[in-house]
């Protein structure tokens, strides 16, 4: 008697259960992993003290400058845009009520009126960089405030606006959220620091040449192309979204030779071998060589071999 | 005829004898090495006139690039994993530490005159050469010319095929730098993941654990020395077997099993292909000083196994592997106290061992199969035979669409989807590919079997209206361009005479195999 497994009928029948068992490991692997978890941190109270050397208190007691060589924090300051500190903050309240408080709650606090609990960050702790950071990267207000993550835009909000927001926001807390605004003296960093800390530290999401790329469910590292100087300090400082935060691991100094790097090597990244394909590597490398390379010479083939 | 003879252009080539100064020379070097024969045979080989013909030229080419670069760069490259402080011009690493390898390849780019274009040069020219290798396979095989008696040839140009991407990968890994060694990272553990003897061929292979300390002196010495060798000594078998066998043709007027029509080497075909060697030399240099290619300095040193770049990729030829790599579900089995990691080990042994063996095979299949054991000298339309053509395209689409997962990253940035979603979609429509790259060719080759004239230069029809309102639709007369020539073979000597050598004719010409 012939073995089953011979007969056609039934090994066809034991190869396509093969095939579909194929094609449940692959329906089963793509779904396996947690979509419920929510990209924003809200938890900031963990927020450290800075590495500063020097720390100036204003006259109620809070923290006005701090600093060292590398950065200087700055608290949100009225004075410099011709107001009083009241009117400042007061313009802040205003501000946020206006354009922030459908969502984040009128006192902040995540909750939007009349409505439960929802996905948005309780913003009362938040120090002046995150919020600042946000509303002048343009991602607050959000586009779309169910968008898995927010994208950068031309800010809707002038410095000034964000800046008394920030100073709003700070009057909520009792303590001083860290960080402030801060200001980087670019001069002293090292680029060879920089770049080693970027290969070390960044580059695993937001790419060795700063590109940014897709990362899981919908968010990506954004590209570092276009970040002034304050949002790519802010962000390494305050950790924005799926960022993590650098606080405790790099000092300063270090952050400072980050941002050098990024903001004279990664934003304009020297060519020298001609155009620069988009930072894209390989893949658009291999484009052009197929597309342009093998595809010139195809049609110069064609040129020479159809002549007679 | 006297000492006090005045040296004129007359005098000279009467001093040079009957032949002139090179032919007496040639008849000199005939005497003791007896080239006239191989000569003869050489300048009379005769190419068809097809453009297709010429693609396998731009590997050969693209290879003699490959090789003049690659000397360059040699001479001043350094294999050496030791640790160096760098001193260069490249600010954001000046004073940093890393392998004299990375050192020495970016000094080269920097440092030296004409390096960093002789290195672009050497990358597009390793991408060119890879890829004009598959299009000239794929040539062959859609016009059957792997059939009887050429299979010999088609295994050694597959051959050829994967010892190019193999030292392609090792000259990716030479430079040390962030993504060459992920490269290298990944190869091991691709090593790593075979059943049994993986974890002893990776250690022999690097000398110990990854990354050791002998490696890249191992990859250099195989990129520029095992290999190449190997490839210079198959590229001399393929062009022999070339000679020998003699080339296929399309059928056309004039044209039979048994003769071959089209251009002898010499004078035409040597013009051509000297013309072409300057086109695809001209292209490579353009790429190479126009646009970047690897900028290693970017990268930085690959040293420390805890740096990683998102984003990376391998160079094309590679990106098949990279892909499956990617889209491959995460089975593994544990067992018995061993490890069988098969989302590694499928993948990237056993598929592309299954991808390469069919292509091996491909010849001797289509004998069983067609049982047509006969000589084939006359090449086929790709559509007169549908099944071939739908094979390949269905091998085609299959790589091409694993060569596209590999960039799923770059898919989600770029059209704003899920990454997960682009790898989900690449799960299903990498195993559909071929099943769809099959059934369109099928069916395109049956829709133009019934065409008539499918193919055919256009002749345009001019549309007359007669007194009565009617329409008449004439084909144009053709112009002058239009109407192929045949022109009359002639016949080539058989042996070379003792006179006069008979002028150099252009021309068609036919010789009997």
């Amino acid at each position: 008697m012939q073995p089953l497994l011979l007969k056609p009928r039934y090994a066809l029948s034991v190869l396509a259960l093969m095939l579909t068992s194929t094609f449940t490991f692959f329906i089963g692997s793509a779904h396996a992993v947690n979509t419920t978890q929510t990209p924003y941190q809200t938890d900031r109270k963990d927020a450290g003290t800075s590495n500063s050397s020097s720390v100036t208190i204003g006259a109620n007691g809070q923290v006005v400058t701090y600093g060292n060589g590398a950065i200087t924090y700055t608290a949100p300051d009225g004075t410099k845009f011709k107001m009083t500190q009241t009117q400042f903050v007061e313009l802040g309240n205003s501000l946020f009520q206006q354009e922030c408080a459908s969502c984040h709650g009128v006192t902040a606090n995540g909750v939007p009126q009349n409505k439960t609990p929802g996905n948005f960050p309780n913003l009362r702790h938040e120090a002046a960089a995150a919020v600042d950071f946000w509303i002048e990267s343009g991602r607050m207000p959000a586009a779309n405030p169910r968008d898995v993550q927010a994208q950068r835009r031309p800010p809707k909000l002038s410095h000034k606006e964000a800046l008394a927001i920030a100073a709003w926001i700070a009057t909520l807390s009792k303590t001083t959220a860290w960080p402030l605004i801060p200001s980087t003296h670019l001069k002293g960093g090292s680029l060879a620091d920089g770049s080693a800390l970027f290969a070390l530290n960044c580059a695993a999401c937001h790419t060795i040449t700063g590109d940014g790329d897709a990362l899981a469910f919908d968010t990506y590292a954004p590209s570092l192309r276009n970040v002034p100087v304050v949002q790519i300090t802010e962000a390494i400082r305050t950790g924005p979204g799926n960022m993590p935060r650098f606080a405790g691991n790099l000092s300063d100094a270090q952050v400072r030779d980050i941002v050098k790097y990024v903001s004279l090597y990664i934003q304009h990244p020297r060519n020298p071998g001609g155009l620069g394909l988009g930072g894209l590597g390989p893949v658009a490398e291999g484009f052009i060589g197929l597309a342009l390379g093998v595809g010139l010479l195809a049609l110069a083939g064609f040129w020479v071999g159809e002549r007679q | 005829m006297s000492d006090t003879m005045v040296k004129t252009k007359r005098t000279k080539k009467q001093q040079a004898g009957p032949y002139g100064k090179l032919g007496h020379t040639i008849n000199e070097l005939d005497d003791r090495l007896g080239i006239a024969k191989a000569g003869r045979t050489f300048f009379d080989k005769v190419f068809p006139d097809h453009w297709s013909f010429m693609l396998g030229e731009i590997a050969l080419y693209s290879f003699i690039v490959l090789l003049a670069t690659g000397v360059f760069l040699s001479l001043y490259y350094v294999p050496s994993s030791t640790l160096v402080t760098y001193h260069g011009t490249y600010l954001p690493l000046l004073g940093r530490k890393f392998s004299e390898a990375y050192e020495s390849s970016v000094n080269l780019s920097f440092g030296v005159r004409g390096g960093l274009l002789m290195r672009q040069m050497h990358h597009w020219a390793c991408d060119i050469f890879v890829g004009s290798i598959v299009i000239h396979m794929a040539r062959v095989f859609f016009t059957g010319a792997f059939r009887k008696p050429r299979e010999l040839n088609w295994t050694i140009g597959l051959t050829l095929l994967i010892l190019a991407i193999i030292n392609g990968f090792l000259g990716y890994s030479l430079p040390d730098d962030l993504v060459s060694g992920t490269g290298i990272r990944i190869a091991y553990s691709i090593i790593l993941s075979i059943p049994l003897v993986g974890s002893y061929v990776a250690s022999w292979l690097f000398g110990g654990n990854f990354p050791g300390h002998i490696i890249l002196e191992r990859f250099y010495i195989l990129h520029m020395f095992v290999v190449p060798l190997i490839i210079l000594g198959l590229v001399g078998a393929h062009m022999f077997l070339l000679v020998r066998q003699k080339h296929t043709q399309f059928p056309g007027p004039g044209r039979t099993e048994n003769n071959v029509v089209g251009a002898p080497m010499f004078p035409i075909f040597m013009a051509k292909t000297t013309g072409y060697l300057f086109v695809i030399t001209g292209v490579t240099a353009l790429l190479g000083a126009f646009a970047q290619i690897n900028p290693i300095w970017q990268f930085g040193p690959y040293d420390n196994t805890s740096v990683i770049s998102y984003a990376v990729q391998p160079d094309w030829y590679m990106g098949f592997l990279d892909g499956a790599l990617r889209i491959w579900p995460s089975w593994s089995f544990h067992s018995f106290g061993y490890t069988l990691p098969l989302e590694v080990f499928i993948p990237s042994v056993i598929l592309p061992g299954i991808i390469f063996n069919i292509c091996f095979a491909w010849p001797a299949l289509e004998r069983k199969f067609t049982k047509d054991n006969e000589m084939h000298n006359l090449l086929d339309r790709p559509r007169d035979r549908p099944v071939r053509t739908a094979v390949g395209s269905a091998m085609l689409s299959f790589v091409f669409m694993l060569f596209i997962a590999s960039s799923t990253d770059v898919l989600a940035k770029y059209f704003s989807i899920s990454l997960n979603t682009v790898l989900l979609f690449m799960r299903y429509a990498v195993p559909l590919s071929p099943v769809v790259g099959y059934v369109v060719a099928y069916y395109i080759c049956k829709e133009l079997q019934g065409v008539e004239h499918a193919g055919k230069r256009k002749v345009p029809n001019v549309v007359t209206r007669s007194a009565t309102g009617e329409y008449i639709a004439t084909p144009a007369p053709r112009r002058v361009d239009d109407v192929h020539h045949e022109l009359a073979p002639l016949q080539v000597p058989t042996y070379v005479s003792s006179e006069e050598p008979p002028p150099s004719t252009s021309g068609v010409r036919q010789v009997d195999r």
